[in-house]
């Protein structure tokens, strides 16, 4: 441990024991309710075999697809990229059943697909069963870690680019020689948050699996809590998800900490060959269709807004949506920079394992059973479930972006420690100011990106708010929610056009913005 | 900074919070799920009518789901705002009968035009529906009249989740009630025919309308929807000649109200002509009075089911879960 970093170390140490009292909280406040263990008929050996090939596959596809998308995207600039990123990143943050049925409007027995292929006779395949679900998880995922990955290839060093250049390395050599130990670095810790998400996913493993042969542990939970009031029996089939979870992600969450860039871009005009420009623009067509037509379904699905616009109700879901989502990205940087600080200022990986693993643990608990442990702490402080509502939100928000911001900021925190710490530590800064003249200056970007993330997860969160909400508090997927369950499709998919327009511009101009705010002062 | 920025940023939050208003009268709550409380559910005209006369304030507080409203006065036990929760329905009735929340109520049921001999106890029935298979006119010229023509005809089918959803739940009761023993094996046969099975209705109904399926899992009313709010007449119900399962909503009176004598007031006002001529156009269901207009625009062409299928409450409460399972691992 460097000595100049002990009072990072134990601020970020403080932060993640918060947020595994807060966990070991929600659980005691559910587990001292009232219940029994009941028999369960649940198989958990099948449920574990299913869900990690789902998992395993979901994480393999997805990163794969990624830095794929991501290195041709690096190279080929176009007009319209920066929109293109915005919109694939937006789909993380999209609640799961917009994306499915985004995905049905393209693929389904009647989207365009196969209204196109009927002409010609042809059908595809049913999107409903494992396809499904790994199709629909590979749009979440895949475009996220696009996204990351990006902003790291973006973010090479100047020098060393002109380095390879005038040694004329390969297509394959600068890859394999510049990006792939950025990538490196970073695939590890994006490979457990996407499995995470795989393995819990509940809505769209439901919805696209084609039946209940896909059972998952969320509907385990949901049915002790809902129809057997059985709320021993959820805690301990949450601990048991939780459980296998952090088995699973511990040995994964030791990022692979090589330097990545320096953070100071300056555009380079570096062609691959011919050769190598063909795929490139090859992998950016397919995945652009692929990825991205399901989402411009549900937008173009959208543009019937109409009447919505004039109700009341709409602009204060989308006032609530905004302020709760602000809140969130706030705490999401101040978390994340918090643990990534911590992380970095020790040498020593079980320390480094131990400060970050609180931050995934919360991606493993089902959402089911914390928005009710949520609302039992609220009861247990004697405040009203509609006035507790915002600060739940922005919470809990935030402590799920919590991973994916890490998965941004660890790495570039470390490229700063590798680079700067010493500098820093020789001419005695402070902290706030190593953080304020070193780290914030070259970090800016990423710290938009994290920034944008925090806001559109809490903006696209239907869990949560499934507790909360009520008819006077309500957000945007809440609102769609209630008008899709009172046959208003038409709102519904206005909606969640709306959403993932907001949450497109977010990716697209947060970063943006706050990357030439960290760089105004220097 | 950061920190004191968002500590600051929360508290302006909470403060914003719903002013709390010294109230003079008292205040009657009613636990409901969303659809009912929602500015375009009957929430709204019945508080209105009700407060024309009652010297009261009324609320609506909804949750996602009826059982969601009734799990959430469970979880704040005697300390809870609800007087009244309303929405259980036939499937669900069970478990809030388990609870021991309730009291019974004091309100005459006698005149309730409900077409069965079901009684409801402790708890007032407002509103009915039948569970249908809606179709599309256009799409699928010869609806199945029972679930044999339906595993025959090869039609597809998308389905609710009877552990998340209640019409999932009446479902596997409604083919339980016409095939008892051979209940699984009519699941068996259905298997081919789903699409899928979604977590809620919301889910199924919408990927129906993307022309995912044949038929979707509904209810009889659905088509009244279209129509009415729409001016769309494509959508219609199947009629199974051996009947539709019936479900009825309730209302019941939890045993911690301070306010006994007005939830019964407001319980009589339900059952009402008054009350209920707002129930069909605004929660698509059947009203349990007979309205002064007749019957509501547009419920005059849905299919009337025949007979109707409805079990007894403990019978439901005591195999739902064996019969879910049956249901699971038939078609798994």
């Amino acid at each position: 441990m460097q000595s100049a970093n002990t009072p990072r170390f134990w601020t970020g140490t403080a932060v993640s024991s918060a947020i595994v009292l807060l966990i070991a909280t929600l659980f005691y406040l559910i587990w001292r309710q009232k219940g029994t263990l009941v028999e369960h008929p649940l198989d958990v050996a099948h449920l574990l075999r299913m869900s990690a090939l789902q998992a395993g596959l979901t994480t393999f596809l997805s990163l794969l697809v990624g830095a794929a998308l991501a290195w041709a995207l690096n190279r080929i600039h176009f007009p319209g990229r920066a929109l293109l990123v915005g919109l694939l990143s937006a789909a993380l943050v999209t609640p799961g059943i917009v994306v499915a049925i985004g995905l049905i409007s393209i693929w389904g027995r009647a989207g365009w697909l196969n209204s196109a292929l009927s002409v010609l006779g042809l059908q595809t395949g049913s999107i409903f069963g494992l396809q499904g679900i790994l199709y629909a998880h590979v749009i979440l995922n895949a475009t996220f870690a696009a996204a990351v990955l990006l902003a790291h290839l973006d973010a090479l060093p100047a020098n060393r680019l002109k380095l390879g250049q005038n040694l004329r390395f390969s297509a394959w050599r600068r890859f394999q020689t510049l990006d792939w130990p950025v990538l490196r670095s970073t695939l590890p810790g994006l490979g457990a948050i996407i499995f995470l998400l795989a393995f819990t996913s509940f809505p769209i493993v439901l919805t696209l699996g084609g039946g209940p042969a896909n059972q998952t542990f969320e509907i385990a939970i949901y049915t002790a809590i809902r129809i057997d009031f059985d709320l021993r029996t959820a805690v301990f089939l949450a601990l048991v998800q939780l459980s296998i979870c952090t088995f699973l992600i511990i040995p994964a969450s030791v990022f692979a900490l090589s330097p990545p860039g320096s953070g100071i871009t300056k555009t380079i005009i570096w062609r691959d060959p011919q050769m190598a420009r063909i795929i490139q623009k090859a992998i950016i067509i397919v995945s652009t269709i692929g990825l991205g037509a399901p989402l411009v379904s549900v937008l173009l699905d959208g543009l019937s807004v109409g009447p919505l616009l004039s109700t009341p109700q709409f602009w204060q879901a989308l006032g609530t949506s905004l302020i709760i989502g602000l809140g969130s990205a706030l705490t999401t940087i101040f978390l994340s920079t918090v643990i990534s600080m911590a992380s970095i200022s020790t040498r020593k990986k079980f320390f480094r394992t131990l400060i970050v693993i609180p931050s995934y643990i919360y991606l493993a608990v089902p959402g089911v059973t914390l928005s009710l442990g949520f609302f039992l702490g609220a009861r247990t402080l004697g405040i009203l479930p509609e006035r507790a509502a915002p600060i739940v939100l922005v919470i809990a928000n935030a402590l799920l972006a919590l991973p994916f911001a890490l998965a941004i900021l660890v790495p570039i925190f470390n490229a700063s420690t590798q680079r700067y710490g010493r500098l820093c530590t020789s001419l005695c800064l402070s902290n706030w100011a190593r953080f304020r003249w070193v780290e914030w200056p070259m970090m800016g970007r990423e710290i938009g990106l994290v920034f944008a993330m925090g806001f559109c997860f809490s903006l696209g969160d239907l869990s949560i708010i499934a507790l909360f909400g009520t008819e006077t508090f309500s957000t945007l997927p809440w609102l769609m929610y209630r008008a899709l369950g009172a046959y208003r499709t038409h709102d519904a998919a206005a909606l969640a056009a709306i959403l993932l327009l907001v949450s497109t511009l977010s990716f697209q101009i947060l970063p943006r913005v706050i990357e030439r705010m960290s760089r105004a002062g220097t | 900074m950061l920190r004191r920025f968002i500590l600051a940023f929360i508290f302006a939050l909470s403060a914003t919070g719903l002013p709390a208003l010294a109230q003079e009268k008292p205040e009657l709550t009613i636990y409901t799920y969303d659809a009912f409380a929602a500015e375009w559910g009957p929430a709204g005209s019945l508080k209105t009518g009700f407060e024309a006369f009652c010297d009261c304030v009324l609320t609506f507080v909804s949750a996602d789901s009826s059982i969601g409203a009734l799990r959430r006065a469970q979880i704040e036990g005697k300390n809870t705002k609800a007087d009244i929760i309303l929405g259980l329905d036939t499937a669900s009735i069970g478990m809030a009968r388990a609870t021991g929340l309730f009291v019974p109520h004091a309100v005459d049921t006698s005149a309730l035009a409900v077409p069965t001999n079901w009684s409801s106890g402790d708890f007032v029935p407002f509103d009915y529906g039948y569970l249908a298979f809606v179709y599309n006119k256009e799409k699928l010229a010869h609806p199945p009249g029972s679930f044999e023509d339906l595993i025959a005809g090869d039609l597809k089918i998308i389905l609710q989740d009877p552990r998340s959803s209640t019409p999932g739940l009446s479902l596997v009761l409604w083919i339980k009630t016409l095939y008892g023993d051979k209940a699984g094996d009519i699941w068996s046969d259905l298997a081919s025919n789903i699409v899928t099975v979604t977590p809620d209705w919301s889910t199924a109904y919408a990927l129906f309308l993307k022309n995912e399926a044949d038929l979707v899992l509904s209810y009889t009313t659905s088509p009244a929807y279209h129509a009415i709010a729409e001016g769309d007449h494509r959508f219609a119900a199947a009629e199974f000649a051996s009947g539709h399962y019936m479900q009825i909503e309730v209302a019941g009176i939890l045993k911690s109200s301070p306010h006994q004598n007005l939830a019964n007031t407001f319980l009589t006002y339900l059952i009402s002509p008054q009350a209920q001529q707002f129930i069909p156009h605004a929660n698509w269901t059947y009203p349990v009075a007979i309205l002064e207009s007749g019957t509501p625009e547009g419920f005059g062409k849905l299919i009337q089911p025949d007979p109707v299928l409805i079990l007894p409450e403990e019978i439901v409460t005591k195999n739902n879960r064996a019969w879910i399972e049956e249901m699971l691992s038939a078609i798994r």
